[in-house]
């Protein structure tokens, strides 16, 4: 086919950003005096990143001082005491492996590393207050909360950081609360909101200003699930570049090279042809490596290798039993000749030999000619065998499999034929595209990865997309509220940021809502930060006075000391509350030993025996 | 590139005696650390591999940010004996530093309860409590499976797949796609059906 003028590709290389220490801030002057009221700090708790800055309202304060990727990099023995915590690491794929996060999907379970977190933010934001962090402390947390989690969490707060308020709040609806108010909506408001982020996607249906936790859904597939499934992709698409696939990259690709069809049937359709393919894939330049293809052992090339050192051994071992057999051979002759010595009567050379031999008897002499005719009998019986087998063996050897093709392996089948193929196979082709090599083409999968969010069974996932969850969520109200909250529909969330998001769910809502019916939906204005400026407006709204009526939605040490660590003050961004009294885990006081077991055993025994 | 921030960088915290501070061990310490001595030759030497600050310019903000950075009581008595050879290492002010976590069973748990719950320990416990129907909790809220038929996709390509190798069991749309399959080695075949799930069906 004719093509017009020269193909555009497009060749992308990867940034592999690295990112700078934080300095440690000076605590700012209106942050140290305590009066009026103490400056609260915004802690957006993120199991991708966290956020933190001061709720001042002066302008140096309006975004987040710290913004890092909430994981500490820590290794064991002698260098555990060199734990790095978050833009302290400047690249995070060497220590993949020793990194630690405290969450276990959107919850926060390991409490020494949220501790390690603190201490971060707490140093960096400039905080030397001597025994105590003397400033109210907003923090987010997952939607419906455990309740043992949260206890956790304000222990660590209460009692290690001696905080004097502690509030929490959903971030997706401090996001909602912050846009609705930019938008200029009254309270209260009602509305859906639809967030994803890192680990899971929410729906989370808002009526008259409080979180109607009763019908609220959770979908387990979000950032980290898409980013783990390009991540397969690429690796099995090309097996050679196993190591040069790292899920930073991954994470790069999905940030600026995915994109969400509006209609994915129909996208799809369009990626069929090759013009459509050669245009819109992205080729992805990688740094030369220098491995040769072939470098990278097949299964079946491991098969051969081992089949091959078997066939040695067994061929030495056969030679080895040979010459054993005919040393036998001849000892066994010079016996037999011995003997016959003997039988012949020429009694002075028999002694003479036997003495040669080192024997004493003529019955010494005959065991041992008995011994050695057994042994050279067993030897050619074996060798019989041997025969026969190594026969057989090599037969099957020939037959084993190696089906490595014929070094033509077409890449992609909407792939003109005649192009270079992008991945050799294992037979070394004697010309090929060096830098072609060393690309890899990210074609399809810059749609797939992001619809994993609305259609999860690709990656396995048995559970409903996002919009399928959403008319179920919908089918549980009236139509009247149903009306209302569809007409305030809020997208937000790291994992909205794809190009197209916004208009594929208008389509897929008008495809569910009644004929002419309305709706709106809106995305966040910067949906990765909005829980963070939204945590902070409610905080400068809401601040804790001192003494006396402590403003809603802030639990005081107090309140932690009479009615647990479970308890939650409600405010319009927050979990509901049930009041469920959990049994605290008594922690074991260096000062005595003696008295903790038991306590312990108590409180543990009261709590549950769950297997 | 940290000097175009117009923040200053407060000098290393005056830091109490070391026997004053190791006498507060806490055993349950998650980052034991050493600060580096105010000198910067050991600093290097000490902290390459651990502080990646050494690539900043000046001298003087790599000793205040090492030496804030991660510091902390030293719990155990190995740590104690290589910081005596470092200077003096030192908790955040802001702590109590007798804090112990309850949920990791404490120190007198012994050796059986070191680790931290997982997500599926707590739900398992959650369930116990005294719920009532309706009341929402973490597990409550997961979302249904689903209701629709799930659509076929090719594991190569992502098109819609109308048809299914029966020896690999891969999806596929075409027949260039059928024969690449048809090379593929043994290892990326589960590979793509591992990333279905859809491996070791039980017969």
């Amino acid at each position: 086919m004719a093509s017009k003028g020269d193909p555009v590709y497009q060749i992308f290389s990867f940034h592999d950003c690295k990112t700078s220490p934080d300095p440690i801030f000076d605590l700012p002057a209106q942050c140290q005096t305590p009066v009026p009221a103490p400056v609260p700090i915004v802690i957006d708790n993120g199991s991708f990143q966290t956020r933190a800055g001061w709720a001042a309202p002066a302008a140096e304060f309006e975004s987040p001082r710290l913004l890092f990727r909430s994981v500490a990099a820590r290794s064991r023995g002698a260098a555990r005491s060199e734990t790095q915590i978050g833009n302290d690491i400047p690249n995070l794929e060497p220590l993949r492996w020793l990194l630690k996060s405290q969450f276990d999907r959107n919850v926060v379970v390991n409490f020494e590393i949220q501790e390690l977190i603190f201490d971060y933010v707490f140093t960096h934001l400039g905080i030397t207050s001597e025994g105590s962090v003397a400033h109210p402390i907003v923090l987010t947390e997952a939607p419906c909360n455990p309740l043992h989690c949260r206890q956790m969490m304000s222990e660590l707060l209460f009692e290690c950081y001696r905080v004097p308020y502690v509030s929490y709040g959903v971030d997706s609806l401090y996001s909602f609360y912050h846009n609705n108010a930019q938008r200029n909506l009254q309270p209260p408001h009602t509305g859906i909101v639809l967030s994803s982020g890192y680990h899971c996607s929410h729906i989370l249906p808002v009526i008259n200003g409080r979180l109607d936790a009763v019908n609220c859904k959770r979908v387990n597939v979000a950032g980290s699930q898409a980013a783990s499934y390009l991540q397969r992709l690429l690796q099995l698409k090309y097996p050679g570049h196993l190591a040069a696939i790292t899920l930073s990259r991954v994470e790069e690709l999905l940030h600026e090279h995915s994109y969400t069809a509006v209609d994915y049937q129909e996208e799809l359709e369009k990626w069929r042809s090759p013009e459509f393919y050669e245009r819109e894939v992205h080729r992805m330049q990688l740094p030369f490596s220098g491995k040769v293809p072939g470098g990278c052992v097949s299964v079946e090339e491991r098969h051969e290798r081992r089949a091959q050192q078997l066939r040695r051994l067994q061929e030495i071992n056969a030679r080895r039993r040979e010459e054993k057999l005919l040393q036998d051979q001849e000892r066994l002759d010079r016996l037999m000749a011995v003997q016959e010595l003997l039988e012949d009567g020429l009694l002075d050379q028999f002694h003479k030999s036997l003495v040669e031999l080192n024997m004493d008897s003529a019955e010494e002499l005959q065991s041992y000619i008995n011994k050695l005719q057994l042994a050279v009998e067993q030897g050619r019986q074996r060798l019989l065998l041997s025969d026969g087998a190594e026969g057989k063996a090599e037969v099957s050897e020939l037959e084993q499999p190696m089906d490595e093709g014929d070094g033509v392996a077409l890449m992609d089948p909407d792939f003109p034929e005649d192009t270079l193929p992008e991945k050799p196979a294992n037979v070394v082709q004697p010309v090929f595209n060096l830098a072609e090599y060393h690309q890899l083409f990210v074609g399809t999968e810059r749609l797939r990865c992001p619809e994993i969010l609305f259609q999860p069974s690709p990656t396995g996932e048995d559970q409903m997309g996002l919009m399928e969850t959403l008319q179920f969520v919908l089918a549980r109200y009236t139509p009247e509220q149903q009306e209302a909250l569809v007409s305030n529909v809020f997208l937000t969330g790291g994992n909205m940021q794809y190009p197209g998001m916004k208009e594929r769910v208008e389509k897929e809502l008008l495809a569910m809502r009644p004929f002419q019916s309305h709706f709106k939906v809106t995305m966040a204005s910067r949906p990765a930060l909005d829980a963070w400026y939204g945590a902070r407006d409610w905080a400068l709204e809401h601040l804790p006075t001192e003494g006396g009526a402590v403003a809603e939605g802030w639990i005081s040490r107090q309140d932690y000391e009479e009615k647990g660590g479970e308890y939650l003050s409600e405010h319009c961004a927050s979990n509901v509350f049930i009041p469920i009294k959990i049994a605290k885990p008594v922690p074991a006081r260096p000062t005595e030993p003696s008295v903790a077991p038991l306590t312990s055993n108590g409180a543990s025994a009261a709590v549950t025996t769950v297997t | 590139m940290a000097s175009q921030i117009p923040i200053t960088v407060r000098a290393p915290p005056a830091a109490a005696s070391s026997a004053a501070l190791r006498g507060k061990k806490r055993p349950g310490s998650p980052a034991v650390c050493a600060a580096p001595p105010a000198n910067g030759s050991s600093n290097s030497g000490k902290k390459k591999k651990g502080q990646p600050t050494a690539t900043q310019t000046t001298q003087a903000q790599i000793t205040a940010v090492e030496a804030v950075a991660e510091v902390k009581a030293v719990g155990t008595a190995d740590s104690a004996a290589t910081a005596t050879t470092e200077s003096t290492a030192k908790p955040p002010p802001f702590k109590d530093p007798t804090f112990m976590h309850s949920g990791i069973g404490g120190a007198a748990a012994g050796k059986k309860n070191r680790t931290w719950k997982n997500l599926k320990q707590i739900l398992a416990l959650e369930r116990t409590l005294p719920w009532k129907l309706n009341d929402p909790n973490y597990y409550n809220i997961d979302a249904l499976p689903s209701l629709k038929p799930t659509k076929k996709y090719s594991d190569i390509s992502g098109l819609p797949a109308n048809y299914t190798d029966p020896q690999t069991k891969l999806r596929f749309t075409s027949s260039e796609e059928f024969s690449y399959i048809r090379l593929l080695p043994t290892d990326v075949v589960t590979g793509y059906l591992a990333l279905r799930k859809a491996t070791c069906i039980v017969p």
